[in-house]
């Protein structure tokens, strides 16, 4: 019983989560590539850091992208650069964008 | 379990490299190089490979690169991050800062104008953001990092070995108050002037700042440009309402200083201009924060009443282009509606909807020295799918008359020469 009532708040943590995570439009891989021009000068286009301030994204989860975005545009997260560039994004081109970096294949070999 | 602990151990080792290499710079290195002595940093210095996949792709690309006739462009190194260029008055060295850690020491041996021999620079130092590097005629060295300058005289000598003369030019923490540092707006720009000062420019941090920084900015030279001795000594501001310029250069001719500043970010696509400015004497102000760019109002500054004295631009560029670093031409190598004009670089737009720039640009001047017109004079390493095979970020000039430009996208450097074939 207490394990059942343990699941059920588990589960209920977990809607809430999902209800309030960023928002879900279906992202579109290639409508992402070209958007990601705006994206490429820091990011690259193949998702590699261009610049030493700027992060990879080559295969960053995607559901952590729409999330870092529109945490961004919220104001919650706050970057000199970042926060003029999401401006005037719509849930479409975030997720877009998120469907396209995420999209990246990469493999890592970690130092021996 | 198991896989988790080798995550979490894999994450740590990814997260501190540093501690895992020994060799690094320790603190006390600056004094015994400053006092000659060894820091017992390793001899043998390793070099950046000229050859291979990378530079075959390059070269591949150098092909795209559009030139006006009888120009050639050429791949002159591998170098990575590469940012702005002091060739050594000797011609021997050229020395390349980048936005990280490394400097750069660039050789041509055996002079066919194709660099075999790229290093770092006094790996026994730890550099901080060490964009800014410019040679005095006399053969000095100086290095402007985020918030450091060191000077290294006879650096064409010293090079050779991890230990090299420097000694401290601005403390560590006194080119801007400490609070100020920021990874934004941080790439550092020097030169020696003909009143044989060193002028530093300073970008401000933000887009556009805050009102209640306009004091502390004026008075520090933070969005402006500061010269002192190149003792250190005898600080003071050169120019303010600079947003973030990150080039400039001195007119031999009329000793005028022209610079490059890159402008406000967020107003649209097509505003406002980029801009190339000429200071001929201290104390001048050029608008922002109130202009964002050319004669463009900031929003934020609309309803505030600019400075009368504020002085506009020579040349406008395209919004966002991003011009960077700069140089005048003195060479006899190009012909001669080319002398004694200016070469800057484009980095290109980094947020604009439709990619612009990365290019080189040529202004000629009138005979009063001020702009005549601008061309674009090598452009290329932007595809007409908007993506970026180059991003050029610095020019000047080699001994025998022709160029180089440096490529932070890349991480290599070109060449450019006239054969007027």
């Amino acid at each position: 019983m207490a394990r059942h009532r343990r699941a059920m708040r588990l589960i209920a943590v977990a809607v809430l989560l999902l209800a309030t995570a960023a928002p879900s439009a279906a992202g579109d891989v290639a409508a992402g590539r070209r958007k990601a021009l705006a994206c490429q000068a820091c990011h690259g286009l193949d998702g590699l850091s261009k610049l030493p301030d700027a992060p990879h994204l080559a295969g960053q989860p995607e559901r952590y992208l729409v999330k870092s975005l529109d945490e961004y545009r919220k104001g919650v997260r706050k970057n000199e650069l970042m926060t003029l560039v999401v401006k005037d994004l719509s849930d479409q081109d975030i997720a877009d964008l998120a469907s396209y970096y995420s999209a990246i294949e990469v493999s890592a070999q970690p130092p021996k | 379990m198991k896989n988790a602990l080798l995550c979490v151990a894999s994450a740590l080792v990814l997260a501190w490299p540093s501690a895992a290499n020994a060799q690094a710079p320790t603190a006390g290195n600056l004094e015994k190089l400053s006092d000659f002595k060894t820091t017992g940093t390793p001899m043998d210095i390793p070099q950046v490979p000229q050859t291979g996949a990378k530079a075959d792709a390059i070269k591949k690309n150098l092909a795209r690169i559009k030139l006006p006739r009888g120009f050639k462009i050429g791949l002159y190194a591998i170098v990575p991050d590469a940012r702005h260029l002091a060739v050594g008055p000797q011609g021997v060295v050229t020395f390349v800062g980048t936005r990280k850690s490394k400097v750069w020491a660039v050789t041509d041996r055996d002079k066919d104008r194709v660099a075999d021999e790229v290093k770092e620079f006094a790996p026994s130092i730890s550099f901080a953001i060490p964009n800014g590097v410019c040679f005095s005629k006399d053969g000095f060295l100086f290095i402007a990092e985020q918030n450091r300058v060191l000077v290294y005289p006879a650096a064409e000598f010293f090079y050779e070995g991890p230990d090299v003369a420097a000694f401290v030019v601005v403390k560590q923490g006194e080119l801007i108050p400490p609070e100020e540092e920021s990874y934004n707006h941080t790439s550092r720009v020097c030169r020696i002037g003909p009143d044989d000062k060193l002028y530093i420019t300073l970008g401000q941090p933000f887009n556009v700042y805050a009102p209640e920084k306009l004091e502390p900015y004026k008075k520090s030279g933070i969005g402006g440009i500061v010269r002192m001795s190149r003792e250190g000594k005898d600080r003071e501001v050169f120019a303010t309402g600079v947003r973030n310029s990150v080039g400039m250069d001195f007119n031999p001719k009329d000793k005028a200083l022209w610079f490059t500043d890159n402008q406000v970010d967020g107003m649209g696509d097509n505003q406002p201009p980029g801009e190339l400015n000429r200071a001929d004497k201290a104390g001048m102000n050029f608008g922002f924060p109130y202009f964002g760019g050319g004669k463009t109002r900031t929003n934020e500054y609309k309803n505030q009443t600019p400075p009368a004295d504020v002085t506009f631009p020579q040349v406008e560029m395209d919004a966002h282009a991003a011009d960077l670093g700069m140089t005048f031409y003195n060479g006899r190598m190009f012909p001669q509606n080319y002398r004694g004009g200016i070469f800057s670089a484009q980095h290109g737009s980094w947020n604009r909807t439709t990619p612009v720039g990365a290019r080189v640009m040529f202004t000629k001047l009138k005979d009063d020295g001020t702009a005549d017109k601008t061309e674009v004079f090598a452009d290329g390493w932007l595809t007409e799918n908007g993506e970026y095979l180059g991003r050029p970020v610095d020019i000047a000039q080699l001994p025998d008359g022709s160029l180089l430009v440096s490529d932070d996208f890349a991480g290599a450097i070109y060449r450019i020469w006239y054969d007027g074939r």
